[in-house]
């Protein structure tokens, strides 16, 4: 059996540090405010930023639906993907928490094959209507229990498959 | 490239002098991260949508950080951090990468680490989380390991390869992380 290669540990010159140079202690917390004011700011934004990847994965589930391949199923687990952060960051939390019971579901599977599509439409439109109703609040009543439901049946789908 | 002038962060930071890239297919993210950077004081933000545009961008401009998304259409953050850590033509092998994700679990964190990344920011994007990967990157730098199946920065926590003990054999560095 031939001898393994070495491990090789070495420390790289910190040229971040040499450039931005400081003291390191503490977190620079007006750096932060400035930033959470600049959030703030752009938040006008979100409805219509929020909107146009609902959009997108809409297309991709239409796109999916007609024509279904690997493809088209990445772009719809993406689409799915890409609300569950994009929902949590720009004040859907619950919009948030649909798209991850999708993105759960969609993991299930790598083209997209076996999978419900009446449980797959279900999150769709559940994500146009907590985007058409505007409902921000994550403990909105009519929407927790929606999205309760839906992550229930996608878990008990999961389990029938032993993905749990 | 983004860029406004916010003056210097605290901490002493010289945030204007570095160069960063932010990598996301969702120009909306892009945005959001862009504006946080900038807020700290970061003058020179680079963005790319995707993970061919973004090594492009790495072989034209020596940047300091990347922000990288992780599910991109074609090749995914993940995918791009391999390559920039093991692509024998890769501009920028040691550059710092935040990897950026909805994903939560445990199990994607370790993936990300194992492909590379130095440190892992789960969404939704905060300035304060942020902050903190930055410091991180700047106060706390990974040694760098290469094997036979990984070359990036080390993946063990930062507190198990402090080591204070007498002097180990010379010609096998990797005990000291064994045995850390």
């Amino acid at each position: 059996m031939g001898r393994k290669k070495p491990i090789e540990i070495f420390m790289p010159p910190n040229v971040i540090k040499a450039k931005v140079g400081g003291s390191g202690r503490g977190l620079d917390l007006a750096a932060i405010q400035r930033a959470e004011t600049a959030i703030e700011k752009l938040s006008e934004s979100f409805g219509e930023w929020i909107a146009s990847d609902v959009e997108r994965l809409i297309v991709a589930r239409a796109e999916y639906e007609s024509s279904p391949s690997e493809t088209t199923f990445s772009a719809l687990y993406r689409g799915a993907h890409d609300l569950k952060g994009q929902g949590k960051t720009f004040n859907f939390p619950l919009m948030a928490r649909v798209a991850s019971s999708l993105c759960a579901l969609t993991e299930s599977s790598t083209d997209g094959r076996g999978l419900p599509a009446a449980l797959i439409d279900a999150h769709i439109d559940a994500i146009k209507v907590i985007l058409r109703m505007k409902l921000f609040d994550p403990n909105d009543r009519t929407a927790t229990v929606l999205a309760t439901e839906l992550e229930s049946k996608v878990t008990a789908f999961r389990d029938k498959l032993g993905k749990a | 490239m983004r860029g406004e002038d916010y003056g210097y962060g605290m901490s002493g930071y010289r945030f204007e002098r570095l160069k960063i890239l932010v990598v996301d297919d969702n120009p909306h993210m892009r945005s959001l991260v862009a504006a946080v950077l900038q807020a700290f004081g970061v003058t020179q933000i680079y963005e790319a949508a995707d993970g061919q545009d973004a090594l492009d961008r790495l072989r034209t401009t020596a940047c300091d950080l990347a922000v990288v998304d992780w599910v991109m259409p074609g090749m995914s953050g993940l995918d791009l951090t391999k390559a920039i850590r093991n692509s024998p033509t890769s501009p920028n092998p040691f550059i710092p990468i935040i990897m950026l994700t909805g994903h939560t679990s445990l199990d994607h964190v370790e993936a990300a680490r194992d492909a590379g990344a130095t440190e892992f920011l789960a969404k939704p994007v905060s300035a304060k989380g942020l902050m903190v990967r930055m410091q991180a990157v700047i106060e706390h730098p990974r040694p760098f390991v290469r094997t036979e199946v990984y070359f990036g920065p080390c993946r063990l926590r930062r507190r198990d390869h402090i080591y204070d003990g007498p002097e180990r054999r010379a010609e096998d560095p990797g005990a000291q992380l064994a045995r850390a």
